[in-house]
C-alpha cells in the first residue's frame, strides 16, 4: 500500500512497564492511549442508550447484542491478523462461510461427531487462508488483488459443491451452544470465547518470540529480513491465523443461527467486511502494518455493536445505519490521523 | 516492417485483442447465434455502462489508489436522478446536470479528504460507500422509483439507425476515447501516471499531490455517476441496488488490461478489450448453460490469471534491465 | 400505487361496518426478510389493521438487506422496543426458527408471511400464497397457451428464499403432467434483483430467444424484466406467465406480450396476519382440529389466496383478491380459532 509508514519504534517500553501502567501506576500515559479513549467511549454510550431509550437494558438485548459482538470480535480479530502484513484480507468471509459449510457438510451428512467437525472446519479455514498467503507471497502480488480473486473462487465453489442448500440438522449439542445463557440469562458463551481469543492473541503477540516476529515482519519487512526472519513464512502465518479465526467466527455464526446457511456472511462473504475493517481500525491498528491493538479491536467491535443497537432502539430508522456506520469510520480513522500528531510514543501492542 | 510488428506484440492491448477474437471465433463456430444482430445487441449493452465503471476505477488505479465507492455513486447517482424526476418533476436535462454534479461532489469529497488526511483512500472509500449506500438507502427506503420520463426509457432500448448498436453504447465509447486522449495526451494525465508511478519523483519534478489525487477522484465519480444514469435508462427504473455488484468487475478489468494497482501504468484500449472479454464469458456461460455459480469462479481466476501474467511480465523487465544495465 | 388505494377504501367500507374490537396494547411488527417491491403492500395492511381492529401499532420494518442476521437484530431491536407480536417473511426457512424460537420464550406470538418455515417450529401459522400450487397452476396455464406442447424457460427468485425450491418443483411436476410434449430448456435462479436479472434474461433471449416457445416467471423481479424484454422484442410468439401485479406486468397483458400472471396476495397477509395476532395476544388458541394445509415444509399453512388473471380480468384483478381476503377474514375465527 502506499502511504506512510511508521518508522520502526525505538522506544518499546518493557512489559514491566505496561503491566505497571494498567495497574494504574501511570495513570497518565495510559489515558492517552487509544484503548482508554474508546473504554470512555463505550461506557458514555452505554450511560445515554440506556438513560434515553427503554428496552436497552432488558435482558433479551443485553443477551442479543452479546452474542453479536462476540461474532464481531472474533471477525474483527480475523482482519487484524492480516492488517499487520500491511495486507488485507477481502476473502475473509468467502472463508468463513467455505469453512463453515463444510464443517456442516462433515457433522450432518458424514456423521462425523462434534469436536472433530470443528477440528476439521478450523483446518479449512486455515487452508484457504494459507492459500491466500502463499499466492500473495509467492507472486508479490499485493493481498487486496489476491483476496479479492479467492473471494469469489473460494465462494463460487462452495456455492457450486453445496448447490446453495443449507444443512439444517445439526446436532443439537452443536445448536444448543448458540442459545445457552449464562450469568441470570444475561450473556452468551461466545462472547466469552471471544474474549479468551483476544486474551490468547494478547498474549502471542506481545509475550512470545513468534509474535514480536510478526509484527517485526509487518513493521519493516526489510529490516526484519535482514535480521534474521523470514518475513515470508511470517506472513504466511498471519493468512493461516486468520483463515483459522474466521473458521471460528463462522463457526460461532452457525450456532447462533441454528444452521450452516451459505448466505451467512452475505453475497461472495462481503458482509463481513464492515465489522472486519471497523474494529480494528478504530481500535488502533494501522493500516500500513505492524502495529496492532487486541483490545482496541475487541473494545471497537463493542463500539460499533452498541451504536448500532442504540440507533436502532432510538427508531433512527434502520436504513439510515448504514450511514452512521460511514460516517463513524471516517471520523474513527480521522481520529486516529490527529492523535498521532500529539502522542510522541508510541505503544506497538496494547 | 519487423520493428512495427514488434512493438505492436509489447503492446497490452494487442494480446488481449488476440483473445478476444479467438473466443468469439470460437463461440460463433458452436454457436452461430452468437453473432445474431440481437445477440449483439445484447452483448453491446452490457459492455456499455461496464465499460464506464471499468475507466471509473482504472483512473484511480493509475494514481495507486483504489475507489471502493464506485458502486455506491453509482447508486446514489441513479436514485437522485430517477427521484428527481418521478418526485419534483424536474425535466431530463436538468436531472442530468445535477447527476452529474452529485458524483463530482461525490469524487471530490473522496480525494479532498484523501489528500488532507493523509490517510489511505482504500479506507476513505469504505468509509464513503457506506456513507453514500446510507444515503440511497435512507432517501428510498429500499424502495425504487419507478415512474420516469418516456424519452430515457426510450434511450435506453433506441437503437443507431438499423442496426444493432444501441444508443447506450454511443456515450461510452465517446468516453473510451476522451480517457485515452486524456492519459495519454494531456499534462494532467500524464502527472497522474508519473505520480501512480513515484509520489516522491512526481513532487520533485513540480507536480502537485493534491491537484492530481484529487482530479482523479472528481473524474472517477462523474463516470460512476455517468454509469448510474446509464444504467437507470437501460433497466428504465431507478432502484437503490444499483451498483451493489460493480465492484469485481470495476477492477477485474483493468487489471485483465495489464493495470498494475501500485499505480502508473494502466492502458485505456486495454481496459476497454478486459471488458469485453469479461461481457463475452459471462455471456458465453449462459448460452452453454454452465452452472451459474461458475461464473464468480471465473471471474476471480481470470484476476489471478491476469496478475500472474502482469508480474512475469515486470519480472521480465527487471531482468532486462538488470542484465542490460539500463537502471 | 392506485390498486392498493381502491383495496384500501373498498375493504375499509366493508369492514367499518363490523369493527372487531382488538387490544390497544398489541404492538406488530411486520418484518420481511429484505427490501422487495411485493411486500410494500404490508405496510399499508398494517395501518389498516390499526385503524379497524384497534391495535396499539402495526408496524412495517425493512431489514436494509437480504441477510438473515440483519434480519434477526432488526426483530431483536424491536423486542428491545417493546413490539409483542412478530410477522415475519423468513430470512431463511429453518435458520429463522432459532429466533422464533427465543420470540417464544419471551412470550411473544409470532407467525411467519408469505414464505413459510421449517418444522418444528414456534411459529403459530405459515400464513401465505401456496408458491408451490401456484407455480404450478401457472405453468399447467402457460402449457394450455402454448398448445401443450414446446419448451420452456423458468425464471425465478433467490435460492435463499424459501419459497424458490418449492417453485422449481413445482413447474417441474406440470411439465412432467404434460405427457412428455413439453420440455424445460433452462432455469436461471437467484435473479430476483434488477441489474442480474436484466443481464441474464436479456443474455437468455439472445442466446436461445429463437428456441424458446415459453417462460414461466415464479419472482417478482424476473416477472417485470421479462415482461419488458417480451415487450421490447415486439414478440407475441413467446407465451409468458408472469406472477404478482407489477405495473410493467400487468401492461404487458393488455397489450398482449404477456398471457397471463399468478397473483399472491400481500395485503390480505399482513392485514389478517395483524387480525390473528391481535387474537392470539387476547387469549385465543388454534383449535387443534383446524382446517390445515399441509405443504412440503409444514402442516400449519392457511392459503391466502392466489388467482390467475389474464386479459379478460387484468382490470378487475384488485376485487378478485379483496374478494378472497374478506372470504378468509368472514370465517378465520370460526374456523381456526378457539377463543
Amino acid at each position: 500500500m502506499r502511504g506512510k509508514k511508521n518508522p520502526f519504534p525505538l522506544s518499546l517500553w518493557p512489559a514491566k512497564n505496561i503491566m505497571k501502567t494498567l495497574m494504574n501506576k501511570k495513570i497518565p500515559n495510559f489515558i492517552f492511549t487509544n484503548q482508554f479513549g474508546l473504554l470512555c467511549l463505550v461506557l458514555v454510550f452505554i450511560a445515554i442508550f440506556s438513560t434515553v431509550t427503554d428496552g436497552f437494558t432488558s435482558r433479551f438485548n443485553i443477551f442479543a447484542l452479546s452474542r453479536v459482538i462476540a461474532i464481531d470480535i472474533m471477525i474483527g480479530l480475523a482482519m487484524m491478523v492480516v492488517i499487520l502484513t500491511g495486507g488485507l484480507n477481502l476473502a475473509l468471509g468467502a472463508i468463513g462461510v467455505s469453512a463453515a459449510m463444510f464443517g456442516g457438510w462433515c457433522m450432518e451428512i458424514m456423521g462425523i461427531p462434534v469436536i472433530p467437525s470443528i477440528i476439521l472446519t478450523l483446518s479449512m479455514g486455515a487452508f484457504l487462508g494459507w492459500v491466500n498467503g502463499i499466492i500473495t507471497v509467492k507472486t508479490g502480488v499485493h493481498s487486496f488483488i489476491v483476496t479479492l480473486a479467492t473471494m469469489s473462487i473460494y465462494f463460487g465453489f462452495m456455492t457450486m459443491l453445496t448447490e446453495a442448500e443449507a444443512f439444517r440438522r445439526l446436532p443439537e449439542l452443536f445448536t444448543d451452544f448458540g442459545s445457552a445463557k449464562l450469568f441470570n440469562k444475561y450473556v452468551s458463551p461466545l462472547l466469552l470465547l471471544s474474549v479468551a481469543t483476544c486474551f490468547i492473541l494478547f498474549y502471542l503477540f506481545r509475550f512470545t518470540d513468534i509474535g514480536r516476529k510478526l509484527i517485526a515482519a509487518g513493521a519493516n519487512p526489510e529490516a526484519a529480513e535482514l535480521s534474521g526472519i523470514s518475513v515470508s513464512t511470517m506472513f504466511i502465518h498471519c493468512h493461516v491465523l486468520s483463515g483459522l479465526l474466521g473458521a471460528l467466527a463462522a463457526i460461532m455464526l452457525t450456532t447462533r443461527i441454528g444452521a450452516a446457511i451459505p448466505s451467512m456472511a452475505g453475497q461472495l462473504g462481503m458482509d463481513w467486511l464492515l465489522p472486519a475493517f471497523l474494529a480494528p481500525v478504530i481500535g488502533g491498528t494501522l493500516l500500513s502494518g505492524g502495529k496492532l491493538s487486541v483490545f482496541g479491536t475487541m473494545l471497537g467491535a463493542v463500539l460499533v455493536t452498541l451504536l448500532t443497537n442504540g440507533l436502532y432502539l432510538l427508531d433512527v430508522g434502520e436504513f439510515w445505519i448504514r450511514f452512521f456506520l460511514g460516517i463513524i469510520l471516517l471520523f474513527a480513522v480521522l481520529l486516529d490521523k490527529a492523535r498521532e500528531y500529539f502522542t510522541l510514543k508510541s505503544v506497538i501492542v496494547s | 516492417m519487423n520493428i512495427k510488428l514488434t512493438s505492436l506484440f509489447k503492446k497490452d492491448w494487442f494480446g488481449l485483442l488476440i483473445v478476444v477474437l479467438i473466443s468469439i471465433f470460437i463461440i460463433a463456430t458452436i454457436k452461430p447465434t452468437f453473432l445474431s444482430p440481437f445477440n449483439l445487441y445484447v452483448l453491446m449493452v452490457s459492455t456499455s455502462y461496464m465499460l464506464i465503471i471499468a475507466l471509473a476505477q482504472m483512473i484511480i488505479i493509475a494514481i495507486g489508489q483504489m475507489n471502493l465507492s464506485v458502486g455506491a455513486i453509482g447508486g446514489l447517482v441513479a436514485i437522485s436522478f430517477s427521484g428527481l424526476m418521478e418526485v419534483y418533476q424536474i425535466s431530463v436535462p436538468m436531472a442530468v446536470l445535477m447527476g452529474l454534479l452529485i458524483g463530482v461532489g461525490c469524487g471530490f469529497l473522496n480525494g479532498y479528504i484523501t489528500v488532507k488526511s493523509g490517510i489511505s483512500a482504500f479506507i476513505i472509500t469504505l468509509a464513503t460507500l457506506y456513507i453514500f449506500k446510507g444515503i440511497n438507502l435512507g432517501v428510498t427506503e429500499a424502495e425504487p422509483f419507478y415512474n420516469i420520463p418516456e424519452t430515457v426509457k426510450n434511450f435506453g432500448n433506441a437503437k443507431v439507425g438499423n442496426t444493432p448498436i444501441p444508443f447506450l453504447i454511443v456515450i461510452p465509447i465517446v468516453i473510451t476515447f476522451l480517457m485515452w486522449i486524456f492519459m495519454n495526451r494531456t499534462e494532467t494525465g500524464r502527472h497522474m501516471l508519473a505520480y501512480g508511478n513515484s509520489i516522491q519523483s512526481a513532487e520533485l519534478l513540480g507536480i502537485s499531490s493534491s491537484k492530481v489525487v484529487i482530479s482523479a477522484h472528481v473524474i472517477s465519480g462523474l463516470l460512476a455517476a455517468i454509469a448510474g444514469m446509464l444504467v437507470v435508462c437501460r433497466l428504465q427504473l431507478g432502484t437503490p441496488n444499483i451498483g451493489d455488484s460493480w465492484l469485481l468487475p470495476s477492477f477485474a478489468a483493468p487489471v485483465i488490461g495489464g493495470a498494475i494497482l501500485a499505480g502508473g501504468k494502466v492502458d485505456v484500449i486495454a481496459t476497454a478489450l478486459g471488458v469485453l472479454i469479461v461481457a463475452i464469458i459471462s455471456q458465453a456461460l449462459v448460452i452453454f448453460k454452465i452452472d451459474p455459480f461458475f461464473v464468480q469462479i471465473f471471474l476471480g481466476l481470470m484476476i489471478l490469471l491476469a496478475v500472474f501474467v502482469n508480474r512475469y511480465r515486470e519480472y521480465k523487465q527487471e531482468v532486462s534491465r538488470k542484465i542490460f544495465n539500463i537502471e | 400505487m392506485k390498486f392498493l388505494f381502491s383495496i384500501v377504501a373498498s375493504s375499509a367500507m366493508l369492514l367499518s361496518s363490523s369493527v372487531i374490537a382488538g387490544s390497544s396494547d398489541t404492538k406488530v411488527a411486520l418484518v420481511p426478510g429484505g427490501p422487495h417491491p411485493y411486500f410494500a403492500a404490508w405496510e399499508r395492511a398494517g395501518q389498516d389493521a390499526v385503524k379497524d381492529f384497534g391495535l396499539g401499532k402495526a408496524d412495517y420494518k425493512v431489514p436494509a438487506e437480504w441477510d438473515l442476521s440483519q434480519q434477526n437484530e432488526l426483530i431483536e431491536s424491536l423486542v428491545g422496543k417493546g413490539y409483542n407480536a412478530v410477522l415475519v417473511f423468513p430470512g431463511d426457512a429453518v435458520g429463522t426458527n432459532k429466533i422464533l424460537g427465543e420470540l417464544d420464550d419471551a412470550g411473544i406470538p409470532t407467525a411467519a408471511l408469505a414464505g413459510c418455515v421449517e418444522q418444528p417450529t414456534m411459529a403459530k401459522m405459515c400464513f401465505g400464497t401456496d408458491t408451490g400450487h401456484s407455480a404450478y397452476l401457472g405453468t399447467k396455464q402457460l402449457i394450455k397457451s402454448m398448445g401443450g406442447k414446446g419448451k420452456i424457460a423458468h425464471f425465478t427468485g433467490f435460492l435463499v428464499d424459501p419459497n424458490t425450491t418449492l417453485r422449481i418443483k413445482a413447474v417441474e411436476k406440470a411439465v412432467g403432467e404434460a405427457g412428455g410434449g413439453v420440455e424445460i430448456i433452462q432455469v436461471i435462479a437467484d435473479i430476483d434483483a434488477y441489474e442480474p436479472a436484466d443481464e441474464k434474461i436479456n443474455a437468455f433471449m439472445a442466446a436461445q430467444g429463437g428456441e424458446v416457445d415459453g417462460i414461466v416467471t415464479t419472482a417478482w423481479v424476473p416477472a417485470v424484466v421479462a415482461s419488458q424484454a417480451l415487450t421490447n422484442m415486439g414478440d407475441k410468439r413467446i407465451k409468458m406467465v408472469g406472477i404478482d401485479h407489477d405495473e410493467v406486468v400487468l401492461k404487458a397483458i393488455k397489450d398482449g406480450y404477456v398471457h397471463g400472471t399468478m397473483l399472491q396476495n400481500p395485503y390480505g397477509q399482513g392485514y389478517i396476519g395483524s387480525y390473528v395476532m391481535d387474537k392470539i395476544r387476547g387469549g385465543c388458541t388454534f383449535k387443534s382440529n383446524a382446517p390445515w394445509k399441509s405443504t412440503a415444509q409444514t402442516n400449519q399453512f392457511i392459503d391466502s389466496g392466489t388467482v390467475f388473471v389474464d386479459i379478460s380480468d387484468v382490470d378487475t384483478y384488485v376485487d378478485a383478491m379483496r374478494n378472497i381476503s374478506l372470504d378468509i377474514l368472514k370465517t378465520f375465527e370460526g374456523d381456526f380459532l378457539d377463543c
